[in-house]
């Protein structure tokens, strides 16, 4: 059924207002299971489901009204006190604010499905009357019920809800046995469900955060106006120059003084305008890590562990780009926590842990990168066996094993195809997940570092650029072809002797203060046709990745500039060695190093052709 | 299916005599010349400067700066095994819209835009002497006085990635 609304606007508002409410709701929720006694929270959920409503209801979205009407009045029980929030009930609202995404997603797709809304709406009828007692449909547990049921048809008013609420409280206390009935009859249907509601929910969630319109603060849009403002002055100015010189009013000895002055003035102009529209595309990393308690949460509940999830710097800003490719990465990093990091409460207190383990999520800005790091207090990786499973699954073989440092062993759960498990599970073992991890990560052009202790915990730190588009980067010539290298990565460069060079195991190296450095030379890795005489001094730029480091072998260095990274299509994606493209001020392209590629590996200079 | 640069294949075109017109771009390369549908051509240019890049199959000369966009060169007589020339003033690049990506190709010269009914395409040779893939061939076409070979790039590509990644 396609939808009728006359005013595209008004439904648009709707849309923008109830996609943010909806954002926030499932946060606050999480919250509030943790602190049920907070009556703002408990006030600001309500008002969010209750406008949700309110404007469902006026735009005439019966699904909507019905579905959010009902999980209204849950709520406002809970609100008034007369419903004690258990995690049963957690899951049921939960479970109806997934249906509102769905329907609100629907409506956003343009098309109402007519989808199955009673199903949740039975659950949360029962909640509507007296909690203790599950109500009609309870013939299922009639014995036990019985003593409740004699309460519930009298319910609905506030005076007579003490009783029943003194009864509930002290139940669990008195009689563990005794409390038991009125939440069985729920959770038997729903683990039946779990598997699918939670995805349909998840999705509908992602479908609801909206990449296509940006809200930006009207002060930066002003400034934004300001500095194109003084563009189009240049502009003109840059025309009256011209016109100058060519109708003879102003020699070339003017012109060019002239020009100077406002090639000066329009780079200033344009690096501002090009900082404020970097700010504009910046939203804070919340707007990923928002989903993350909930996902926990549901993931703590299948696995049955106990998760104490700690969110910092979630007001850290970065590219919009960037957030929307984090997201999965992310995701699959905290399964692989909460799966394999993470202990069971018994196993933890065996172990002389706390039953409760932690996970710390956090990011903070560092230079020009953004640093978002993952930290459990489980088990760590234990090495040794995941080198005995890589060896079993074919991965690698025990010489390359034996030779390999601890970082090394660490890197290997990142092979595609790697697990520990024997067999897959829904949530782990297919040996896909750490593989996505890292090939979005070096998509994004950032790294991974792991720290792990055995026993202490692990520790997942991602180092992303704080935006795709624009760089610094190095200019370096060799033999005539420019390259540009990632500033970022970068650490130093030197003027050296090529006679300084030794020879290890037929790679050149250098001794730098008192590390060897292994060196490469770009001019071999890139098969440039040597052009100059050779000449004994070089330019070494050090790059490093993680904690390694490559000392790049450069015939001169350009200079360092900004560059806007371009792609090179689909058909050169691959290059080995190259990570994109940047146009230089002549208009000619010039390839952008991979530093990863280049530090990963000698396979880089030998492959390829 | 790729139908880059014939809107039907060569067995249809010997079934009716009043084909749909189609129009072609006609270019040559080592004295012959060849045909790819117009629709496929985005523009021609001339040559710019073209940036090497490392690491590629032979035939790729590079990548150029189009108007802000950076698009792989290919270099099609060393693509198809002919003998290297310089470049003069007649050498073209044909930038091309394969599989939804624009890629220039290099030509000798490229002559005019040809109206033929796609009933005169006929099936390419079992034995053709060039030195092309016979893939990439999808007709010939005999007018009186010219032998135009009409080339599908879009196979040509296919093949060509899986090389590519073959050898990654």
């Amino acid at each position: 059924m396609p939808i009728d609304c006359e005013d595209q606007e008004l439904l648009e508002g709707f849309l923008a207002e109830t996609t943010e409410l909806l954002e926030k709701l499932d946060d606050d929720l999480i919250a509030l299971e943790k602190a049920s006694d907070d009556p703002e929270l408990m006030n600001r959920i309500f008002r969010s489901i209750h406008t949700v409503k309110g404007a469902s209801s006026f735009l005439g979205f019966d699904l909507l009204v019905r579905v959010t009407h009902k999980t209204e009045d849950v709520l406002n029980r809970l609100r008034k006190g007369e419903l004690q929030l258990t995690s049963e009930i957690m899951d049921v609202v939960l479970e109806a604010t997934d249906l509102v995404k769905t329907l609100v997603a629907d409506i956003k797709g343009g098309e109402i499905v007519d989808r199955e809304i009673d199903e949740t709406i039975n659950k949360l009828i029962p909640l509507l009357t007296e909690q203790p007692a599950a109500p009609t449909p309870s013939p299922a547990q009639p014995v036990a019920d019985a003593p409740a049921t004699a309460a519930p048809d009298a319910a609905p008013t506030t005076s007579e809800t003490t009783p029943p609420q003194a009864e509930e409280k002290t139940a669990p206390e008195a009689a563990p046995a005794a409390a038991m009935p009125p939440a069985a009859p729920r959770p038997a249907p729903e683990a039946a469900k779990k598997p699918a509601p939670p995805k349909g929910g998840e999705k509908g969630g992602d479908d609801l955060s909206d990449n296509t319109t940006v809200r930006v603060d009207v002060k930066r849009l002003d400034d934004l106006m300001n500095q194109v403002g003084e563009l189009v002055l240049e502009r003109n100015r840059m025309i009256q120059l011209n016109q100058d010189l060519q109708g003879g009013t102003s020699d070339h000895i003017l012109f060019s003084e002239e020009f100077g002055k406002l090639a000066k003035r329009m780079s200033f102009v344009t690096s501002e305008l090009q900082m404020q529209v970097l700010k504009m595309r910046m939203i804070p990393v919340e707007k990923v890590f928002k989903k993350f308690p909930r996902i926990v949460r549901s993931l703590a509940r299948d696995l049955g562990k106990e998760v104490d999830l700690q969110i910092f710097g979630e007001e850290t800003e970065l590219d919009r780009s960037v957030v929307d490719e984090i997201g999965d990465p992310l995701i699959h990093l905290i399964r692989n926590a909460m799966d394999h990091g993470l202990e069971t409460p018994d196993e933890r207190m065996a172990a002389g842990k706390p039953r409760t383990g932690t996970l710390v999520l956090a990011a903070v800005h560092e230079g020009n990168s953004i640093i978002i790091s993952i930290k459990d207090d489980g088990r760590g990786i234990d090495t040794e066996r995941v080198g005995r499973k890589a060896i079993e699954k074919g991965l690698i073989t025990e010489d390359q094993l034996a030779a390999m440092s601890q970082r090394e062993m660490f890197d290997l759960i990142f092979l595609p195809g790697f697990s520990t498990k024997d067999k897959a599970s829904d949530l782990s073992g297919r040996g896909v997940g750490m593989d996505v991890v890292k090939t979005n990560i070096k998509k994004l052009n950032g790294l991974i570092e792991i720290k792990s202790e055995k026993g202490m915990g692990s520790e997942f730190i991602l180092r992303l650029p704080l935006t795709l588009a624009i760089i610094q980067s190095l200019l370096v010539e060799v033999e005539g072809e420019i390259y540009s290298i990632p500033l970022a990565s970068v650490l130093e460069t030197l003027r050296v002797d090529q006679r300084e060079f030794h020879v290890i195991g037929g790679q050149e190296v250098l001794k730098l203060r008192d590390m060897v450095l292994p060196l490469v030379r770009l001019e071999q890795v890139f098969n440039v046709r040597r052009c100059h005489d050779q000449d004994n001094f070089c330019y070494i730029v050090v790059i490093g990745s993680a904690d390694k480091r490559v000392g790049l072998v450069v015939t001169r260095l350009v200079g360092q500039q900004e560059v806007a990274i371009k792609s090179l299509g689909k058909y050169l994606a691959n290059v080995t060695g190259i990570a994109g493209s940047t146009i230089l001020g002549d208009g000619r392209v010039a390839l952008i190093v991979d530093p990863v590629g280049m530090v990963d590996g000698g396979e880089g200079a030998s492959g390829g052709r | 299916m790729s139908n880059a640069l014939v809107p039907m294949n060569a067995n249809e075109a010997r079934t009716g005599d009043h084909g749909e017109l189609i129009q072609l771009v006609s270019f040559s390369l080592d004295n012959e010349e060849y045909g790819v549908d117009v629709l496929k051509v985005r523009e021609i240019i001339r040559m710019p400067s073209i940036t090497r890049v490392p690491n590629t199959p032979h035939y790729v000369e590079g990548v150029i700066n189009l108007r802000g966009k950076v698009i792989p060169i290919i270099n099609m007589r060393r693509r198809f095994g002919l003998i290297e020339v310089e470049y003069d003033k007649q050498t073209r690049i044909m930038v091309m819209d394969v599989e939804g990506e624009l890629m220039g190709f290099i030509v000798d010269a490229v002559s005019e835009v040809i109206r033929i009914s796609s009933s005169e395409i006929q099936p390419s040779p079992a034995v053709v002497t060039s030195g092309i893939d016979q893939e990439c061939i999808a007709g010939v076409i005999n007018q009186a006085e010219r032998l135009l070979v009409l080339l599908d790039l879009q196979k040509m590509f296919s093949q060509d990635e899986r090389q590519l990644f073959g050898n990654l």
